[in-house]
């Protein structure tokens, strides 16, 4: 099993849901974030003062699939959040030890 | 009877008040038979709930062991040992016959003592009960004394606050939310004490009855009411839909909750001495409609209502300027009154103008609800009605849609008073704040019409009722546009890319002007942070920040771009006298000042300059000109010689270098109302200083002086933009205003040989928000001009 963390731009939200979702992808968590990457920080003036922006809002999801449909929840979600501009975000994957549904206790792909 | 058979009985004939009864004498068979081997010399009591002899069924079974004491003789003493071990065995019974019980062992004396560590224990005790034992024991309990109802208070405040106060939860618990079951035992505790009387409030079974199926259905002490328990007890009790349910549950809150917190306020009030010294002072407020007695606000005369309804909405003023609450009698004569004002209500056409100054006052957050409390907000707009206890289910929203209404507008105006926050100071340079409140009042209003977007039946709703209160047109634009779009920010923030400046345009563009920005920035902030109490998170207030310096930029950049009317607009004098004029000239002015502007631009021709002075909602100051030095500066500087207070200015130049300058200004004194021939005077005046037969030192002479206020100077600055606008720089200035502070920025801006292409100037609260677009040699300042200009407005607009 793996993990996959995607930070990806707040008004991508809908469309990567709608991704994995056609893809038969349901379940997933999903967290407002702020942070920046190499896009960084930067200044906004208004009214004569300077704001710094230094950390962006962001959208984050966690979701944890079977080995053998990483690639297919990889490329669903980049091509759903892809622009092609600077900020468009980072995907993350690990490796996941165990995962155990609290309810009935399944194991493994069954608990995913 | 067993608990299955109370629990049938109660599913067949829905009396929970059967139901406690004969579940308390069960427990009581059962808990006294297990008794019987108890040892002598103590007492048994039940207290709370089970004291009262309401034992909802899965509530715990609340037992008070009350024994001698330790220490006092050797007797006690010898008791005290003797009773461990055999009450041990008969809580494990108890526990056995699948009871939960929940013991407390206190001595007579523990019980007697009233502090600030045993407040829950003395408030159980108010419903304590014999069940077995030493019944002399028993009565040396004694009382709780009067004071206890301070505690209950304080309790009780603290329990409402998990719940922010509101009886309007869209999940409500039915025991401890605001005017639930706890409230209504308040009640009941308060007259025991000694305030009001112990009847029950009107319609609490609703309240008994979901509390019993919630117990029944959940098979625990669960007393929240989910939408999916919301769905069940409404088939069960044959209610006709979930929504029709809840309306009954919220008027019965309703009326436990006022009632609670009336009775509350007064035991709060007793015993500080800060609050009753505060109290008197208040009296002084007292007028010839209200006086103001022990904090509460009373009318004059027992049946004013009736004989002059007008009274309601000065009371709205009154309530607005000072905070203080209503009254009891105030609220049930309002009440009783309630048919006879909105009679009146109804005829009246001019009801908005009273209701929009209240609204500028600084305790309006507070009158608008005491008005919805008492029902008078909604005899003015019956229309509210269709949203009264409203529930839409989703996932985000905590409140009714009343009540969201109500915690937005609150949001909204609480924000002006805030500082250090970007989205206060906004609240605070933004004009026409009142009209915000009222399309928050209708935004969600078509919520109530199922099966179309609520948005186009909110518009639909509210123009009629606001047209009937005297609405203006130009105050209806404003309104129905913030209804129109009060989702539009938020579809933006989540939904679009920001950073495509084709997005940022069409939005803009769909906006119109900078003032309607800010007003639908301030609606967003407010309709979000009402959704539920930590919906407006760090990250959505940056987003909507975000955005509304996107569109900010956007269209103050566009006020450098030039019209060409097309073919069709128009006559072609119109179109000439158009072109080149930035596209918000025809968004701020309405036709008939175009057309106004037009004739003026004929008489130019002959004289050099035309003005004219127009009375509408304020005093509005219309000149067209041949551009010229010290144009807008000699206007400015002719009206603050009468002593009016600009509020607003504008300045655009045409194609033709035709210059439109226009000036709303506030009367204060009513000098030209009183004085039509005054009317004349400042037009010739005005002609005169622009073409420079008065001196603007002349004029300027008598002005009084203003006193620095470092509140308002705290964030004072001025500041040049050179990215924002292609062809022009943007001088940006945010201080004290002043009378002829105008005239100064722009006579310095002239004297440095710049040029005023466009001027944007708003008055608000004692701050002047002024942007001036200036040009030297037809091109943009260089960075050390506009350093030295900046250098030189300080001195003049910022005191040291």
């Amino acid at each position: 099993m793996k993990k996959i963390e995607a930070i990806i731009q707040p008004f991508k939200l809908e469309e990567v849901k709608e991704a994995l979702k056609n893809i038969g992808i349901d379940g997933m968590t999903i967290s407002e974030v702020r942070g920046h990457g190499r896009q960084k920080g930067h200044k906004e003036v208004y009214r004569g003062q300077e704001y710094n922006v230094d950390l962006l809002p962001k959208v984050r999801f966690d979701l944890v699939v079977p080995d053998v449909r990483l690639e297919e929840v990889v490329e669903a979600i980049t091509n759903a959040a892809r622009t092609g501009k600077i900020g468009d975000g980072k995907i993350f994957v690990y490796d996941v030890a165990e995962a155990i549904r609290i309810r009935n206790g399944d194991r493994g792909d069954a608990a995913v | 009877m067993t608990e299955q058979d109370i629990r049938e009985r109660f599913f067949l004939t829905r009396d929970a008040a059967a139901m406690l009864a004969a579940r308390t004498a069960l427990v009581d068979h059962v808990v006294r038979e297990r008794w019987a081997w108890m040892p002598q010399g103590i007492a048994l009591a039940a207290v709370g709930g089970y004291g009262r002899s309401e034992l909802f069924p899965c509530s715990d079974i609340d037992l008070l062991i009350l024994t001698p004491g330790a220490g006092v003789s050797k007797k006690d003493d010898k008791v005290q040992q003797e009773l461990k071990e055999p009450l041990a065995m008969l809580l494990r019974d108890l526990w056995d016959k699948g009871l939960r019980i929940s013991q407390s062992v206190h001595t007579p004396q523990d019980c007697n003592q009233i502090d600030n560590t045993n407040a829950e224990l003395s408030v159980s005790l108010i419903d304590r009960r014999f069940l077995a034992g030493d019944e002399a024991l028993f009565r040396q309990v004694r009382d709780p004394r009067a004071e206890l109802g301070k505690d209950i208070a304080r309790l009780t405040k603290e329990r409402h606050l998990e719940f922010q106060g509101t009886i309007y939860h869209l999940e409500p618990n039915v025991k401890d939310a605001p005017g639930g079951l706890r409230d209504v035992q308040v009640l009941r505790w308060l007259a025991k004490l000694g305030a009001g009387d112990e009847q029950n409030p009107p319609d609490t079974a609703v309240l008994f009855e979901v509390r019993c199926f919630l117990h029944y259905l959940a098979g625990r002490d669960d007393n929240r009411f989910t939408f999916d328990r919301q769905d069940e007890i409404a088939k069960l009790i044959g209610a006709s839909s979930a929504e029709d349910l809840m309306r009954r549950y919220y008027r019965a809150v309703r009326g436990i909750s006022r009632l609670a917190n009336r009775r509350l306020e007064r035991f709060e009030a007793k015993g500080s001495s800060l609050f009753s010294q505060f109290r008197d002072k208040t009296s002084r407020l007292s007028n010839s409609d209200f006086s103001v007695v022990r904090g509460e606000i009373f009318l004059r005369s027992a049946r004013v209502i009736e004989t002059d309804p007008g009274i309601v909405l000065r009371m709205f003023e009154f309530l607005a300027m000072h905070g203080l609450p209503l009254a009891g009698d105030t609220l049930d004569r309002l009440e009783r009154a309630g048919g006879h004002f909105e009679q009146w209500a109804q005829m009246q056409s001019d009801l908005l103008a009273p209701f929009r100054r209240a609204l500028g006052l600084p305790h309006a957050a507070t009158a608008l609800r005491a008005l919805h409390e008492c029902g008078a907000l909604e005899s003015i707009f019956p229309e509210l009605r269709e949203m009264e206890a409203l529930v839409i289910r989703d996932f985000y929203h905590r409140y009714t849609v009343d009540e969201h209404t109500l915690v937005a507008i609150t949001a909204a105006l609480n924000l002006r008073g805030m500082k250090g926050d970007p989205f206060a100071e906004l609240a605070a340079e933004t004009q026409d704040f009142d009209l915000l409140a009222i399309a928050l009042l209708f935004h969600d209003v078509g919520k109530g019409t199922p099966d179309e977007g609520h948005v186009d039946v909110s518009v639909r709703i509210a123009g009629p009722a606001l047209r009937r209160v005297g609405i203006s047109d130009r105050a209806w634009g404003i309104v129905e546009f913030l209804i129109a779009a009060h989702l539009e920010l938020s579809a933006a923030m989540s939904g679009r890319d920001l950073s495509d400046t084709a997005v940022v345009r069409a939005i803009a563009e769909r906006i119109g002007t900078v003032e309607r920005l800010k007003l639908l920035t301030l609606l967003t902030w407010a309709d979000i942070s009402a959704v539920n109490p930590t919906a407006m998170t760090p990250w959505r207030r940056q987003l909507l920040w975000k955005l509304y310096m996107l569109l900010n930029a956007e269209l103050t950049r566009e006020l450098s771009t030039r019209m060409a009317p097309p073919e069709t607009l128009g006559s072609p004098e119109m179109r000439a006298f158009l072109e080149g004029l930035p596209p918000r000239y025809l968004r701020i002015h309405s036709q008939a000042e175009v057309q106004e502007h037009l004739r003026l631009d004929g008489e130019v021709k002959d004289k050099g300059i035309a003005a004219s002075l127009v009375r509408s909602e304020v005093w509005t100051l219309n000149v067209v000109a041949d551009d010229r030095p010290f144009l807008f500066a000699s206007a400015a500087a002719a009206i603050s010689s009468f002593g009016l207070n600009i509020l607003k200015a504008e300045a655009f130049s045409n194609a033709r270098g035709r210059v439109i300058d226009t000036f709303a200004f506030a009367d204060e004194h009513r000098t030209l109302d009183l004085n039509p021939g005054e009317v004349h005077q400042v037009v010739k005046t005005v002609i005169k200083a622009v073409r420079g037969e008065i001196t603007m030192e002349q004029l300027l002479e008598r002005r009084p002086k203003v006193k620095p206020d470092a509140r308002v100077l705290a964030g004072a600055r001025v500041a040049y933009n050179n990215e924002a606008s292609p062809g022009s720089t943007l001088i940006e200035l945010l201080t004290q205003d002043r009378p002829g502070l105008l005239c100064d920025i722009a006579s310095v801006i002239s004297k440095s040989g710049s040029n005023i292409e466009i001027v944007l100037v708003d008055t608000e609260a004692k701050k002047a928000i002024d942007v001036f677009y200036v040009t030297r040699g037809g091109a943009k300042l260089s960075d050390a001009d506009a350093g030295e200009l900046v250098e030189a407005l300080t001195r003049v607009a910022i005191p040291a």
